[in-house]
């Protein structure tokens, strides 16, 4: 990964902004609403389910809470939360979507699941899940929309047919934010992620939303395809071509995976704004992003565009 | 849905027909760009008598996507048969076959209905102010099933055998299901909100039969207990979002189950809700 910085960077509330981009790249994703008795418990699900969904490369899917719903916005009138799943292609969020739904929302007291996409292009939600019923699930059509309902201890998980997908999703959105002081930065970091939040149809993926350990394509070792962003670690600075001044002590970075370029867009202007406004007093110094030259991503995301 | 428009054509009835008539080339996509001349000269006898349709009703305004029947007859049958966009009303009764086979619009009766209403609908609204007959939603002779999708809201009674061969959509009564209501039933809904005669579910594979009282329990059918079902909160939404104001009231969160008929397949259900 390098970051191009042929052009002068530009300085917004003292804090240093690249003239470089974000270059993400497109990917299948989907949503998926899971209900419960309880707000508690539909999170609860959620939670379970977006888990080990990071990174699409180590984890077959990058997943994560879009937001949590009221019962209004629900078909079952429960409280729910949207999740969204992004992976490779539509086979592989099938996959995906499969093992997650089957271990951790089926499992879940008193859950259920639904499409949380409306999209002419479905795939399957209950193609495997419905035969734990053991011959015992059946199916209510209403309308379009075709629910399963399969018997368990207490009572019947309800799981919708199918649900909508997207290949016009973005995958790899990101910003790299550098400071003096880790704490700081961390307090920064998660301000942007709850700013990006707040952008529907966008999810940051890592713990937290926030990623430390920022990677770079290949390794001295063969077989590995993905290493450490050297010029990014602090500790290496000397060692090699570092990108950081010296007084960097930490740089995080948010990744923002979206249903749209354009949400994966508003969300990096959320995600700036807010550490342009929190920043300055946490230690923050200077923004940049991740790239591959621009050749491999379809979809770039220029900060200075993008600046609030 | 096959046409579109706003024009309304009215057909008033001069007199109570001297035949039994098929009304189902009358509906707003099969006379979409007809001249009034040419509605008035179409043939609905079912005799060897040529019966045309300004024989039965005078004709005023224009093809559309709405049809209005003032006046009724139970010889009017087949109504809305086929009907697959637009509206049609009658002001009065019809007679078998209403709706039978529609996939789309709606069809409203101020009145009575005969048997075999909605008879293998697969989608659209009907909307009955009256009474329906025997095998509402059910299934046509040499059909496979009966009624495969869409709804039908009966305010009064529905006669014996509803639902017959059902396989989708649903039946709301504002009164009571007449006898074996559900026979045969594969899936989808019947709901009263004041009970089922005798026998509902005869040999009903899958499918819900939702009331607050039944007459007399089949000895097929057994007590599942009481429960909490998340998909009957489900159903009471789409019912209301779909119907509106002709939607039944929201179902109660704990419903007695009585599962049947154990003596085919047992995977269908009658609901209690009181």
């Amino acid at each position: 990964m390098s970051n191009a910085q042929d052009k002068a960077p530009i300085t917004v509330n003292g804090i240093t902004i690249d003239d470089t981009f974000a270059e993400a790249f497109g990917m299948t994703g989907t949503g998926i609403v899971i209900t419960a008795d309880t707000a508690k418990w539909a999170m609860q699900a959620a939670i379970t389910m977006t888990g080990y969904g990071t990174s699409v490369i180590g984890c077959g899917a990058e997943c994560g809470i879009d937001r949590e719903l009221s019962p209004d916005e629900t078909p079952d009138g429960r409280p729910g939360v949207r999740c969204l799943v992004f992976s490779f292609s539509p086979d592989l969020v099938e996959k995906q979507i499969k093992s997650r739904v089957g271990q951790c929302v089926l499992t879940s007291p008193g859950s259920a699941c639904y499409n949380g996409l409306e999209s002419k292009t479905k795939i399957k939600l209950a193609a495997g899940i419905r035969y734990f019923g053991d011959g015992w699930q059946t199916a209510k059509k209403l309308g379009s929309r075709r629910f399963w309902r399969v018997p368990v201890m207490d009572g019947e998980f309800v799981v919708e047919d199918a649900i909508g997908i997207t290949t016009d999703a973005v995958g790899g959105g990101n910003m790299l934010v550098l400071g003096t002081d880790r704490r700081g930065l961390l307090e920064t970091c998660e301000a942007a992620v709850a700013a990006i939040g707040r952008v529907p149809d966008v999810i940051t993926p890592f713990p937290g939303g926030i990623v430390r350990s920022g990677s770079k394509v290949g390794s001295k070792y063969a077989g590995v395809i993905a290493s450490t962003n050297d010029a990014f670690c602090p500790t290496l600075r000397g060692a090699v071509r570092s990108e950081l001044s010296a007084d960097t002590l930490a740089v995080l970075e948010i990744v923002i995976d979206g249903l749209s370029s354009q949400s994966v867009a508003d969300a990096t202007r959320a995600g700036l704004k807010a550490i342009l406004e929190t920043g300055p007093a946490k230690g923050v110094t200077r923004i940049s992003a991740g790239n591959y030259g621009g050749n491999l991503g379809q979809h770039h995301y220029h900060l200075k565009e993008l600046l609030p | 849905m096959s046409q579109a428009g706003t024009s309304r054509l009215t057909l008033s009835l001069r007199a109570e027909p001297a035949e039994r008539c098929d009304l189902s080339a009358l509906t707003p996509g099969r006379i979409a760009g007809m001249a009034r001349a040419d509605i008035e000269r179409m043939a609905i006898g079912t005799t060897n008598a040529t019966l045309r349709l300004a024989d039965v009703f005078t004709v005023s305004g224009e093809a559309g996507g709405e049809i209005v029947i003032a006046g009724g007859s139970t010889r009017l049958d087949f109504v809305g048969a086929g009907l697959d966009g637009g509206s049609l009303t009658v002001e009065g009764d019809v007679g078998a076959y209403a709706a039978a086979g529609m996939t789309g619009g709606t069809l409203t009766v101020r009145g009575d209905t005969g048997p075999w209403l909605g008879a293998g609908m697969k989608g659209g609204l009907v909307h009955v102010t009256g009474s329906s007959g025997a095998e509402t939603g059910g299934m046509r002779a040499g059909d496979r099933y009966g009624m495969l999708g869409g709804s039908i809201v009966v305010e009064g009674n529905v006669g014996p055998r509803a639902g017959h061969r059902m396989r989708r959509g649903t039946i709301v009564a504002r009164g009571q299901f007449g006898p074996t209501a559900g026979a045969r039933m594969m899936g989808g809904t019947l709901w009263t909100e004041k009970g089922f005669a005798a026998d509902p579910g005869l040999q009903m594979r899958r499918g819900t039969l939702i009331g607050p009282k039944v007459e007399r329990l089949l000895p097929t059918f057994r007590d599942a207990g009481d429960h909490d079902l998340v998909i009957l909160r489900i159903l009471s939404r789409d019912m209301a979002a779909r119907l509106g104001n002709l939607a039944p009231k929201p179902l109660p969160l704990k419903v007695r189950k009585i599962s049947g008929d154990l003596a085919v397949f047992g995977k269908g259900e009658l609901l209690l809700t009181a």
